[in-house]
């Protein structure tokens, strides 16, 4: 029996506040795939994949339907391709990605994650093959994602790891530059990176786990905006009442993605991984980590408080979601992808958020520097360098930070880029001392684990 | 012992269960299940009550009478027949159907056949029309059983084709995102 207020909240955060699940990703371990012989190890990664995603789309499609939340996105994870295909040359690399981007064809997902390396403490020689592919696989595929871990908190920062991504990550934007440099909307270079991640660009499968396994992202900035609207109509709250009010909502959209992960890893005869409580917003008006912001009485994110908001905000909803379920992982943090949330490439275009402020949010929030278009003739010492400083947050913090900054070829700071559909559209940030020449990056050799003590 | 179910009808006011099942206690009937609602003044309320075998139906609904005399309440004493189960025994689903529009009038009736005439049973309905712009007071709510044998999917179909005819915004949702989200 459900009181009246029960039935109407729960149908206005799916018709008005945007509340669905963002993404439903199954977990492919390939391990048992690998072979030295490309033909081989092709097939059997499509028979493996295909295997346990060929009813991914449509299970989801029926859950959402039966419960009315939408399953926005159905994705697949898959183990380390530097990894399982660690036996395979840079140009072998690149017929993989072509067949994953097959596979994602075939079964009808939108991306496939995985095209992977671990390269924190050393580079090894299929995690080389893997990055002096990844221009070519990016260019040359449309669902294929890659990630390249090249800092934890254990091992310090590879910094030879970071200049060759950032090479990668130029070569990418140059290979497509009739996009706007949309290769790079598809590559995450990453600081503790987490195993059990649902979303992209920087899902893949960890090595410690099942065959496969389905992991789920929910959303939901819009539903914590209109909640904290809400309350504050009602009369004024104190910031600590306005957290229980954030803590609250996430517990309750937290539920709702674990009781539609359950359900579809029961009809797919999985395993379930964990929820994702990060809130991901779209380039949607009302699905906004930006407006939470404004709802939270800043004029937009970026100018003095935001870094204190959004550090409430992203204590809040891991409370809540922590409280929700018992099985959450990935991310679980709030999203400020610049092009990808209306509100905020707005910030970023009338200048209230700068690339430095970017920064300092990602100190307090996951997952850092994410979907930033900057000036295309930006130097790869530069950019090496804008990685390595995001890295360290990661590494001192102890917690995941991330790059997915797009050098978009041939335009400026102020032009207008369009990716589209779920990576959006922004102006070009503006970086400081763009052109600086900086040694420091071309030391190489890795940054040492910080103490672990002595904590200030 | 008989099982026996009480109807009572009555302009709401306080009093009404005291009153009833004060009078059923005397008669040393022992009370199973109660159930009642206010629908604006009107309370209504069901009292399923295990009576001694001494007790027949019309010796309690004239006990009932006779101490009810000038109260206003109307009361009906009905025989349960031996419990051959629920349609909610067998293997099914609650599904909420949820239609948000302005009254008209047939619109319990039309939602009630489609929902019969697939055999799918409704064991609770909510409606107000109240007017305005508060989807509150426009708001019917069906919690309806549906089995695996039924055509559930063609059901919902032929619900939202009707919603859609009539102006309707219709949702059809599984119960237990509800749970999910308001059952903490």
């Amino acid at each position: 029996m459900f009181e009246d207020h029960e039935i109407l909240s729960t149908i206005e955060m799916v018709k008005n506040e945007h509340l669905d699940v963002r993404a439903v990703t199954l977990g492919v371990n390939l391990f048992d795939c690998i072979s030295h012989d490309l033909d081989r190890f092709r097939k059997n990664i499509r028979a493996k994949i295909i295997g346990h995603a060929a009813p991914l789309k449509s299970v989801c499609d029926q859950v959402g339907d039966k419960y009315g939340i939408q399953v926005v996105n159905k994705r697949i994870s898959i183990s380390p391709i530097a990894l399982v295909g660690a036996a395979f040359s840079p140009d072998q690399m690149v017929e993989i990605a072509k067949e994953l981007n097959d596979i994602a064809e075939t079964v009808d997902i939108d991306f496939i994650g995985g095209f992977s390396a671990l390269v924190e403490k050393g580079i090894a020689t299929g995690d080389r093959s893997l990055i002096a592919a990844l221009p070519r696989a990016l260019a040359q595929t449309g669902r294929v994602c890659a990630s390249v871990n090249v800092a934890t908190t254990k091992a310090g920062i590879n910094m030879d790891a970071v200049l060759l991504m950032a090479q990668a990550i130029k070569e990418a934007a140059a290979l497509t530059a009739d996009a706007d440099g949309l290769a790079c909307a598809k590559l995450c270079v990453f600081a503790n990176i987490p195993e059990d991640m649902p979303f992209m660009a920087g899902a893949y499968l960890g090595v410690g786990v099942a065959d496969a396994v389905i992991n789920v992202g929910v959303s939901g900035p819009g539903v914590v905006k209109r909640a904290i609207e809400r309350n504050l109509e009602n009369g004024p709250m104190t910031l600590g009442n306005i957290a229980e009010v954030i803590k609250k909502t996430a517990c309750k959209v937290t539920r709702v993605g674990e009781l539609i992960g359950r359900e579809v890893a029961k009809n797919l005869e999985v395993r379930f991984g964990v929820v994702d409580l990060s809130l991901a917003p779209t380039p949607t008006v009302g699905d906004s980590i930006g407006e939470i912001f404004q709802a939270l009485g800043l004029s937009h994110i970026g100018v003095p408080g935001s870094t204190a908001a959004l550090a409430m905000l992203n204590d809040a909803v891991k409370k809540g979601g922590a409280f929700a379920s018992s099985h959450v992982g990935g991310l679980s943090g709030a999203f400020i992808p610049v092009s990808e949330d209306l509100h905020i490439a707005n910030a970023a275009h009338q200048g209230f958020l700068s690339l430095d402020k970017l920064e300092a949010l990602t100190s307090v929030c996951s997952v850092g520097l994410d979907m930033v278009p900057v000036p295309g003739d930006i130097t790869e010492e530069t950019l090496a360098g804008i990685i390595a400083d995001e890295m360290a947050i990661g590494m001192i913090n102890a917690k995941t930070t991330a790059c997915r900054i797009i050098p978009v070829p041939g335009k400026q700071a102020g032009d207008s880029v369009y990716f589209g559909g779920l990576l959006g559209e922004a102006k070009i940030m503006a970086v400081p001392h763009m052109e600086q020449t900086n040694a420091f990056v071309r030391h190489g050799g890795r940054i040492p684990a910080p103490i672990h003590s002595l904590k200030n | 012992m008989n099982k026996r179910i009480i109807t009572v009808l009555a302009k709401d006011k306080p009093g009404i269960i005291a009153r009833v099942t004060h009078i059923l206690y005397e008669l040393d009937c022992n009370l199973e299940n109660v159930n009642q609602m206010i629908l604006q003044d009107q309370f209504a309320g069901f009292f399923l009550v295990e009576t001694p075998a001494s007790i027949d139906k019309d010796v309690l609904q004239k006990k009932m009478d006779e101490q009810t005399a000038g109260t206003g309440l109307v009361i009906h004493v009905n025989d349960i027949k031996d419990n051959n189960g629920t349609a909610m025994d067998t293997i099914g689903d609650i599904f909420l159907i949820t239609t948000i529009g302005p009254d008209q009038k047939g619109l319990v009736a039309r939602f009630s056949t489609i929902i019969a005439r697939h055999h799918a049973n409704i064991i609770n309905l909510k409606a107000v029309f109240k007017g305005g712009p508060d989807p509150r007071n426009n708001v019917m709510s069906y919690q309806v059983w549906v089995t695996q044998d039924m055509d559930t999917a063609a059901m919902f179909a032929e619900l939202r084709k009707k919603a859609e005819e009539l102006g309707l915004d219709i949702r059809i949702q599984h119960k237990n995102i509800f749970d999910a989200i308001n059952k903490i």
